[in-house]
């Protein structure tokens, strides 16, 4: 089988070449058996990595110790589960996963745009397959996941050797959310590869500037929603297993996840400006470019070890062909855009200041200035080693006040950037949108203030959030109560009725929702409280209004690791409210040790309990309990934000169908074919 | 009165003693919450975490709590603090022993300043570039039907005809 991936990729990598060559000879050929052939070796070349990748797993399945990379992720003991996991659990296999998730996105795009777009495809195809024929050296010639073992022997040959049991996974990954988070982060690193090769491809189609947005509309948003969704999972995977009670660190590979998607974020914002009013094509080609870049900054990161972190366990040196593949990619943008930005000529006015496009581009520039921010903190020991010889060190405390105050800007334009009018707000329309949410806003502050909420960052963010989410729902109101006027519909019935006309404003303000959830949720981490004690059985620990009496320990032996968990009551209020059961695992193949967090949570707090192993002074089992206000929020309002992309992403439905739906008159001609004026005011986004 | 004296002077013994009593375990609880605080500051330097010395912790340890490393920092701090120096002595001390690199935020003098003062920076250019570029568009605005400034180097002629070959050879 590892005889069948190697050769898959080797093919793979050969019919990609096909794809990119013959791409730019059907380019300047036209022949139409061309360019149909070089679409079939784009197709041919997803699927080979398929094969390859299956196969790899079957190794994986099988138990097939004689192949490295089977050996250094996995044994015997280890669940089906994992084992799926296992393939991207080190940096041959990860590299593989990645070629594996942009196969699926451009066999995708192969497939939908097959008899479309017949001009435009061929030099998408070409940047495409350009993008996997980096990758595909990579799997092929730098970072085999086939390798087999051997060992040299009598005879003075290589011959092959097979091991009774692998070395195991690491703990760290055997972890439920460790099997969707990396493919969550990744498909959305993948998945920024259309928009990309949409714009590159356009540009040099010379296109002018409009067609490759709306065709990369929902392949931007996928990619963005399983970016946003593989981060969130990152944080609840740091926050449940990692056992320090909080869920970002600023380690430079999570601020690498977060790079692209703020610049990705920045891009689903200004390609409105594009749609609505044709501003910003220069601006908007450049930032699908650079949330590229970043993608592929944040997989060498990853991946290479330039940066320590915790992620360390995928170290390598294969950072030279991704500085090189970032230089070429860079050149080759940079050279598109010269040669023919003539063609991405803008309509850019501006009637006002106080408009919905100038709002576009502050938040623009604050996501931008997040972005920058985020990379030199994160570069700024490396440059600081090369400048004065001392590496100095930046870390979350840098990061968290470079960024609060950002984050929190960039909350407020939430509030108010979606309610300003193109071209020019009047001040009417400011006090009907605004006089509203902006007293609830206030009147929050105020209450909170007296009851002793005096964190002043904490403070501004609940003003903000509860500002923000009274302009949403105030939008949803008036539209459902127009609606409601007419069809007589319940209210709730009238609110999606609004969301399905124009899913793509609603549904955005859907995410923002879902974005305020998580500010509410991050909030709270100025309250966080924590304890840490040595305990013996019977003995007590207060926190906030929990007490936690420590009733027992056990020892499970299991599968792969044996269990030691403590066995605590949790009082709250004095009365016994359940049993949390911390755990530490001991993995019996990797000698290493994984911690279980206990978590009970509620919308208002975590109650967070580690069983922190045995103290070194007194052999006692030690618990650290936190108290963490609001983290539910956050979980909650990633959910909302994938609910809201996804509603985003419906096609609106028309207003004629509610029409036809409502009863009518028997004899009367069913109202269809009506134009959309005819409708309730036409959404805008 | 030598009677009334003598329990004023046990009553004030008594008073300054459970005074002191009550002093001392709030200045050690005191103390320690500063080193906590101060701990915060540096970073654990067992060269298995990131983290600031107060936060140790070991993901995958057999002791996930703080290690001994991270204790021995802290109980140096206490002994800083014990001496009656400020929090920025303290961190002087430990810079002097580990380098640098104990830091967990740059400090705000030197060569780091740069680090603090660049996101400043970012915010100040990028909003210049903004408030820049609205106004050249708002100018633009008023002279609507002039020819906008830096012409691009195709007809007009041409870009529209690129517009119409883009949406023909393009369906969604």
């Amino acid at each position: 089988m590892d005889v069948f991936g190697s050769f898959a990729l080797v093919l793979a990598f050969i019919c990609a070449v096909y794809a990119f060559g013959g791409g730019i000879a059907a380019i300047i050929t036209r022949h139409p058996l061309l360019i149909k052939s070089t679409r079939q070796a784009g197709m041919a070349t997803c699927c080979l990595i398929f094969l390859a990748t299956f196969s790899l797993e079957y190794l994986f399945f099988s138990d097939n110790f004689s192949i490295a990379y089977v050996v250094s992720h996995s044994n015997h003991d280890l669940s089906t589960f994992y084992k799926i996991a296992a393939l991207w659990a080190g940096q041959e296999g990860s590299l593989l996963f990645w070629s594996f998730l942009l196969a699926i996105y451009v066999f995708s795009v192969l497939l939908t745009y097959r008899n479309k777009n017949g001009e435009l495809m061929p030099y998408v195809g070409v940047v495409m397959a350009g993008v996997q024929i980096f990758f595909l050296t990579l799997n092929n010639f730098v970072a085999s996941p086939f390798k087999v073992l051997a060992s040299p022997g009598a005879d003075g040959l290589m011959h092959y050797v097979a091991r009774a049991d692998g070395n195991g996974l690491t703990p760290l990954l055997q972890y439920p959310e460790m099997v969707i988070h990396p493919p969550n982060l990744y498909s959305g690193y993948t998945g920024f590869t259309i928009p990309f090769a949409f714009a590159l491809g356009a540009l040099l189609a010379r296109y002018p500037g409009e067609k490759w947005i709306h065709l990369t509309r929902k392949w931007t948003m996928i990619a963005w929603m399983f970016q946003s969704m593989g981060i969130l999972l990152g944080a609840h995977w740091a926050y449940a297993v990692l056992g320090w009670g909080g869920y970002w660190g600023w380690d430079p590979v999570e601020n690498a996840s977060f790079l692209p998607w703020l610049t990705g974020t920045a891009f689903l914002h200004s390609v409105m400006m594009q749609e609505k009013r044709g501003m910003m094509k220069v601006w908007n080609v450049w930032l699908v470019f650079i949330t590229f870049l970043l993608c592929i900054l944040g997989t060498f990161l990853t991946r290479s070890g330039v940066v320590s972190s915790v992620h360390a366990f995928a170290r390598s040196s294969i950072g030279a062909w991704f500085v090189s593949f970032i230089v070429l990619i860079i050149l080759v943008c940079l050279g598109a855009y010269l040669k023919n930005r003539d063609y991405l000529k803008s309509e850019n006015q501006l009637d006002s200041i106080v408009s919905r496009e100038s709002s576009f581009l502050f938040n623009n520039l604050i996501l931008l200035v997040s972005c920058i921010a985020i990379l030199s903190g994160t570069l700024f020991p490396v440059f600081s080693e090369w400048i004065t010889g001392d590496r100095i060190s930046v870390g979350a405390p840098f990061f968290n006040k470079v960024n609060i105050p950002i984050g929190l800007l960039l909350l407020f334009l939430t509030g108010v950037g979606p309610l300003l009018a193109w071209r020019k707000t009047s001040t009417e329309s400011l006090k009907r949108n605004f006089g509203w949410p902006l007293a609830i806003g206030v009147a929050a502050g105020v209450i909170a203030f007296t009851f002793g909420f005096r964190q002043f960052y904490s403070w501004i963010c609940l003003i903000l959030c509860v500002f923000v989410a009274s302009t949403v729902l105030l939008e949803f109101y008036r539209g459902a109560r127009v609606i409601r006027a007419r069809s007589g519909a319940s209210f709730m019935a009238s609110a999606v009725d609004l969301t399905m006309r124009n899913t793509r404003r609603y549904g955005g303000y859907i995410v923002h929702m879902g974005m305020v959830f998580v500010f509410i949720g991050l909030a709270g981490a100025a309250f966080n409280r924590d304890i840490q004690k040595d305990m013996r059985q019977g003995d007590t620990l207060q926190i906030g209004p929990y007490t936690l009496v420590l009733q027992g320990f056990e020892t499970k032996p299991e599968k792969n690791y044996t269990a030691q968990r403590l066995l605590v009551e949790v009082l709250q209020d004095n009365k016994p409210t359940m049993m949390l059961y911390p755990e530490k695992r001991r993995f019996s193949t990797t000698e290493e040790n994984g911690t279980m967090v206990a978590i009970y949570s509620t919308l208002k707090e975590d109650l967070y309990v580690v069983y922190s192993g045995s103290s070194p002074d007194t052999q006692l089992p030690v618990i650290h309990a936190y108290l963490n206000p609001l983290v539910k929020w956050i979980w909650l309002g990633g959910v909302v934000v994938v609910f809201g992309t996804l509603v985003a992403m419906l096609p609106n439905r028309r207003a004629v169908l509610v029409l036809a739906a409502a009863p009518q008159p028997v004899g009367q001609p069913v109202a269809t074919g009506l134009p959309s004026s005819v409708t309730l005011r036409e959404g805008h986004d | 009165m030598t009677k009334a004296r003598s329990v004023a002077v046990i009553a004030i013994l008594a008073l300054f003693a459970t005074a002191s009593l009550l002093i001392a375990p709030l200045g050690a609880q005191q103390l320690s919450e500063r080193a906590k605080q101060v701990g915060t500051k540096i970073k654990c330097m067992c060269r298995g975490c990131e983290m600031p010395a107060s936060t140790c912790s070991h993901p995958g340890g057999a002791f996930s709590g703080m290690c001994d490393t991270a204790k021995g920092m802290l109980k140096e701090v206490d002994q800083h603090i014990a001496k009656g120096e400020t929090d920025e002595q303290i961190l002087q001390a430990f810079v002097q022993e580990y380098g640098t690199q104990v830091y967990t935020e740059p400090p705000k003098s030197g060569f780091s300043l740069v680090a603090w003062a660049l996101p400043s920076v970012y915010l100040f250019v990028g909003a210049g570039v903004v408030i820049f570029v609205i106004a050249r568009w708002r100018k633009r605005s008023v002279e609507e039907t002039a020819p906008a400034s830096g012409a691009p180097g195709i007809s007009a002629e041409l870009l529209e005809r690129a517009r119409a070959r883009a949406s023909r050879e393009t369906q969604d």
